[in-house]
């Protein structure tokens, strides 16, 4: 079951986290916290880091200055045998769905959980569960070029439930979709938020950001960007 | 466990059946690499053991001249046994000679006085040094000029069939193992390619490494695994062939059965741990890139 959220230990803390790429600054200085429950948007311009950001939390890449705990972990710390194990504890949702062509819906959501060692039997009980989770289970049988962006998205959502992860990332997951499907996929993460997963969405959408109302965490070239308030501009 | 076993070796299937002409290569070309080095290094082992028996068959007629005495003949016997290279000097009496010659060929000898000279069968007991040992016998006085007897064609036979199988096992087998290597190499990074999204999906959802790699390691181990139980095919051919020739040199010739199922398990075992190691060198570049 996912964890209630818990006001004394935030899931994930940001502190002067700072990465570097050979000449160039993806994240510098950036700090936040999020607690468990939480749905949080990171918003910036392309190049502003937003997509870094998911990345040191699944420890895609690592970071080169600051503290990035997740759970009270330094993701740091975390030996490369560890990664897998971590990386279950989250669901990833890339922005270009990731699925398999050659596979039918409810054949991408399987190979996933085989990848991560379920049994043949676990996989044919729990593929019909997840799916209809994500409202897609009538399309289990289709193959991703049968299936409009949104129900693909749907695919990619399904398969990153498999592990049920106390954490969604979520990288522009509108990023290929029209405003209709961008906000039927908003609205499918709150919901999983709702059920008690924190929700972490990287989006240049602003719209759909604004229409959710959900908190935002502005990134503009590797730096947070205050809020209005804090900038005694309100 | 058994479930997931499964999973990997189907997913090395995959594989194999979409790099189906690379997978061709990399097989035929671990086959022939294999039964060039594994394969001719057997046949080369049993040729020589069979050349070291060889001077007992090979045996040297030495001929002495007429009316050498005993004490001459105990002489020569005893400087031939001297001689580096030799195993046995046998005397064979004039007497006895002519005994057998008469009762092999009685209407030939029928009334005719003995011909034959005293002789020594000599017996090598290194092959390569047969050349020597000829010269050293034929400077003895009591030897007959051109009196020994020596099947010089066949020795040169076998010493440049052992030369020859050494070279092409070593250099041949060698540079074809390497060429093997490259292609497994290939056919694997070619997988990878073909594979990125699995693989990003794998590792996406905390797939470790050991479960995103082993399709892959299997896939080589396949590759070696086919290409050595062609190469074992192969060599038993070669076997059969080459007891086929030596047969027609000489009756007594025999290589003996070939051990086909322990071939088996030798070349598919060596070829399977060859293409593991391929892989795991292929995948190291890869999973450096993508973890």
């Amino acid at each position: 079951m996912e964890a209630p959220p818990s006001p004394s230990q935030p899931l994930v803390v940001f502190d002067q986290v700072e990465v570097k790429y050979a000449e160039t600054v993806a994240l510098d200085g950036v700090s936040f916290e999020v607690q468990k429950g939480e749905f949080v948007f990171f918003v910036g311009k392309t190049g502003a880091g937003k997509s870094t950001v998911l990345k040191v939390i699944s420890r895609e890449v690592r970071h080169t200055g600051g503290r990035a705990l997740l759970n009270g972990r330094e993701l740091n710390g975390v030996r490369a045998s560890e990664v897998p194990y971590l990386r279950r504890q989250m669901g990833i949702v890339p922005q270009d769905f990731a699925l398999l062509a050659g596979k039918r819906v409810w054949e991408n959501v399987a190979y996933a959980m085989r990848a991560v060692g379920a049994s043949a039997r676990e996989v044919r009980r729990r593929v019909p569960e997840i799916l209809e989770r994500v409202n897609i289970g009538h399309r289990a049988d289709a193959f991703p070029h049968e299936l409009s962006g949104g129900e693909q998205q749907r695919v990619a959502i399904a398969r990153a439930l498999i592990n049920n992860p106390v954490l969604l990332l979520a990288d522009e997951p509108t990023g290929n979709l029209d405003p209709e499907h961008s906000i039927e996929i908003m609205e499918l993460l709150a919901q999983l938020n709702v059920r008690g997963t924190t929700v972490l969405v990287a989006s240049h959408d602003v719209m759909v950001v604004e229409r959710m109302g959900k908190r935002v965490i502005r990134l503009e070239s590797g730096r947070v960007v205050p809020p209005v308030e804090e900038m005694g501009l309100a | 466990m058994l479930d997931h076993a499964w999973f990997l070796v189907s997913e090395a299937f995959v594989a194999l059946r979409r790099n189906r002409l690379l997978s061709f290569a990399a097989v035929s070309t671990v086959a022939v690499s294999l039964y060039l080095l594994g394969g001719l290094g057997y046949v080369y082992l049993r040729v020589s053991e069979y050349a070291e028996r060889i001077p007992g068959q090979f045996d040297m007629r030495v001929f002495l001249k007429q009316g050498t005495t005993f004490d001459e003949i105990r002489e020569t016997a005893r400087r031939i046994r001297a001689i580096d290279g030799v195993a046995e000097a046998r005397h064979i009496p004039r007497e006895i000679a002519w005994r057998k010659m008469r009762e092999q060929m009685p209407k030939e000898t029928e009334g005719l006085e003995n011909p034959l000279p005293d002789a020594f069968k000599v017996t090598l007991s290194d092959l390569s040094k047969a050349n020597q040992v000829r010269a050293a016998i034929a400077r003895l006085p009591s030897v007959e000029p051109n009196g020994v007897v020596y099947d010089e064609a066949a020795r040169q036979y076998m010493d440049q069939g052992l030369k020859f199988l050494r070279w092409l096992g070593g250099t041949l087998g060698g540079l074809l193992l390497v060429t093997a290597g490259v292609l497994i190499y290939n056919a694997i990074q070619l997988t990878i390619l073909a594979r990125a999204r699995e693989l990003r999906i794998m590792q996406l959802v905390g797939a470790t490494r050991l479960t995103v790699s082993m399709p892959f390691v299997i896939e080589g181990m396949l590759h070696g695994l086919l290409g050595g139980a062609l190469a074992n095919l192969l060599v038993w051919a070669s076997h059969v062939h080459l007891q086929e020739r030596l047969a027609s040199l000489q009756a007594t010739a025999n290589l003996g059965t070939y051990p086909i199922g322990l071939g088996f398990a030798a070349f598919c075992g060596a070829g399977a741990a060859y293409g593991a190691v391929c892989s795991v060198l292929s995948l190291r570049k890869a999973m450096r890139q993508t973890t």
